[in-house]
């Protein structure tokens, strides 16, 4: 290999120490307005870290508000939204992989269309049918609102990951003995984990940060709440107490930076794999 | 083990006929190669015997019971791939062991058979590993070793050997003959490769657009070939072809081939008047000599140390230029301008040599213009 020239090394290295200097910074912004006292807030020029850091800020957040229902309820909602979207995802990128269906690929277009819809779009007529449903104040309906989102981009990327698999690995399964969905879970998943992980990653970390459907569809049952939407009511209409949202938003980041980092790899080549055959 | 029978399957994808009036009986013990160019069918034919494609008509029995309607893990068959096709995921004691844990085996007798396949295959000590940890050739001895750890009634394989180099390929012939031979399992094998179909198979069945074309034991597809394109797809080096004359004298027929007379010995009351189309293999060919046949300028000699192809013209005006369209584009390599004599001698040739070319008696095959058929 080629011996890097000092300047090219320099310029790798500046530009990722900018990239991620750019991305930490909104995180690091976070910590400082948490842990600063509320009068210091507005300080000109800032300070790099606050003299006299308020630790305190989480244990006040813990006791004043039900920050732990908050968090229950977006993993529950999270938990289910990736294991609904994954189920449909998995069946239907299955079904459109392997078998010639009359307008198949018709089909898996139309899918992706509706991807491309926005969800504020999506928000009223799904509201005016989780109505008539009576799922109203559910986590249930956000659940199926963030899953209409999900469930089509999960498809077309397990679609591409199945089909990097070959067939014959399904028909030795079928000569072996397992029915076409024993196939499919004894044989197909396990060598499609990458995928599944970074499927499933994609689904938890959408349903994580949704805020649009909860305040929607949750506004009136508060104790269904979910991070998000109790974040925002901490916003006053005449007093608004940043450091406390910044340190329930740091709060609410740790789960899923700690999931992150632990399916990275899978992530990667889960969204990877495929480009090499 | 098994007979396999199949009665008149039918195949088609919408409009598409893959396979036509597929009928065929195979004796219990039997290893028969489906052989033909590719999209012939062949392995079509086999994954409908696997029960991994329906069939559109017809039925399928293995050993006298009927198992058209049934999933491929109901047959009672094992199957190797082309490309092996082994869980990724497992060891290659589960990859083994996983047909008999799928029909509820209790663990001690998987483990036992398991072992006794990998000692067979002398896998014993690559059990604990995963496929991608192994050579080609191991990975094609696991995929063996998952098929006969069930004792299934037949073997199915799918070109188990492409994927392997050519060395490697001739070793596991034999093995896979030699096993086979010892386990006495009904055994259905698919390849383009006539070699293989030749030196592996007690029944041959050639295929061609999903007909049928012959069904016998290598030595009868080599000595009476049913139409030209066995003719022509059977042998390495292929049968040379030409057009001739078809000439009755003192009521016995005959032929030329450039300047020699030769003797047919198809009676005259079965051939086409005017022209036929005549075969001749390579190895049947006679060179040398100062009399009789015909004489020829050699255009190539390929040397293979004693055994040499020499390359020649046919004589003029007995090509056959439509010939690959009667052999069958999948032969469109062969160029009909020339013939190939097949020598085992210590005798050099050169380019350009002239040389005299003999069809001996009873050697000539003779063939319809208008079916293609073998006339006898």
């Amino acid at each position: 290999m080629q011996k890097r020239s000092p300047l090219g090394t320099f310029g790798i290295y500046a530009t990722v120490i900018f990239t991620c200097a750019a991305l930490l910074f909104p995180i690091y912004w976070m910590i400082l307005t948490a842990l600063s006292p509320r009068t210091r807030l507005r300080e000109y020029p800032p300070r790099f870290w606050p003299d006299d850091p308020q630790w305190g800020v989480f244990a006040d957040l813990l006791a004043t508000q039900p920050f732990a229902l908050w968090m229950w309820n977006t993993i529950l909602v999270a938990v289910a939204t990736m294991i609904l979207s994954l189920t449909v995802g998995v069946l239907a990128a299955y079904a459109l992989s392997r078998h010639r269906l009359r307008g198949g690929q018709g089909l898996g277009l139309f899918i992706l269309t509706s991807k491309m819809l926005p969800a504020t779009l999506l928000v009223i007529p799904l509201f005016a049918i989780f109505k008539s449903l009576g799922l109203v104040g559910s986590l249930w309906s956000v659940v199926i609102a963030q899953a209409t989102l999900i469930v089509p981009f999960a498809t077309w990327m397990l679609k591409g990951y199945f089909d990097t698999i070959p067939p014959e690995l399904e028909h030795a399964a079928l000569v072996d003995g397992c029915s076409p969905l024993g196939a499919l879970v004894r044989v197909v998943l396990p060598v499609a984990a990458p995928g599944l992980a970074a499927t499933a990653l994609y689904a938890f970390v959408i349903s994580w940060s949704d805020f649009l459907y909860a305040r929607t569809f949750l506004t009136t049952s508060e104790s269904k709440w979910t991070l998000n939407v109790g974040i925002a009511t901490l916003k006053g209409e005449f007093v608004t107490d940043w450091n406390t949202i910044m340190a329930a938003s740091l709060m609410a980041a740790v789960p899923i930076i700690g999931v992150y980092l632990f399916l990275e790899r899978y992530l990667v080549g889960g969204l990877s794999s495929g480009s090499d055959k | 083990m098994a007979t396999i029978d199949f009665d008149n399957v039918q195949k088609s994808y919408g409009e598409v006929h893959a396979i036509r009036d597929f009928t065929l009986h195979v004796e219990d013990g039997d290893f028969c190669v489906f052989v033909g160019p590719s999209g012939c069918g062949k392995s079509t034919a086999l994954k409908m015997l696997a029960g991994l494609e329906a069939t559109s008509a017809g039925s399928i029995s293995i050993g006298g019971r009927d198992v058209t309607e049934l999933g491929p893990g109901k047959r009672d068959i094992a199957m190797v791939f082309q490309n092996y096709a082994l869980y990724p995921h497992m060891s290659v004691r589960s990859n083994i062991g996983f047909g008999l844990k799928m029909r509820g085996q209790d663990k001690a007798d998987i483990n036992r058979r398991v072992e006794a396949a990998a000692e067979t295959l002398e896998l014993t000590s690559y059990l604990d590993r995963r496929p991608r940890a192994l050579s080609g050739g191991q990975r094609q001895r696991v995929a063996l070793g998952r098929a006969i750890v069930r004792e299934p009634s037949a073997f199915l394989m799918d070109e188990p050997l492409s994927n392997l180099d050519a060395k490697l390929r001739v070793q596991t012939r034999s093995e896979i003959v030699n096993l086979q031979k010892r386990l006495g399992v009904t055994t259905i094998y698919v390849t383009h490769d006539q070699v293989e179909a030749l030196t592996m198979a007690s029944k041959i069945v050639v295929m061609r657009g999903g007909v049928i074309q012959q069904i016998g034991s290598p030595d009868t597809l080599f000595a009476e070939p049913a139409n030209i394109f066995v003719a022509g797809f059977i042998g390495s080096p292929g049968m040379n072809f030409f057009r001739g004359p078809v000439e009755i004298e003192n009521g016995r027929a005959q032929t030329r081939f450039g300047e020699q007379v030769v003797p047919l010995s198809v009676s005259p009351d079965r051939l086409p008047r005017g022209e036929a189309i005549f075969g001749i293999r390579p190895e049947h060919l006679k060179i040398g000599g100062e009399t009789g046949g015909t004489p020829v300028s050699l255009g190539l000699v390929e040397s293979l140390g004693t055994e040499k192809i020499l390359h020649f013209p046919t004589p003029e005006g007995q090509a056959i230029h439509s010939l690959q369209k009667v052999i069958g584009s999948d032969d469109a390599a062969r160029d009909s301008t020339t013939m190939l004599a097949r020598v085992i001698d210590d005798r050099r040739y050169s380019d350009g040599e002239h040389v005299r070319v003999a069809l001996p008696e009873g050697k000539v095959h003779v063939f319809d213009p208008e079916t293609q058929k073998a006339l006898s």
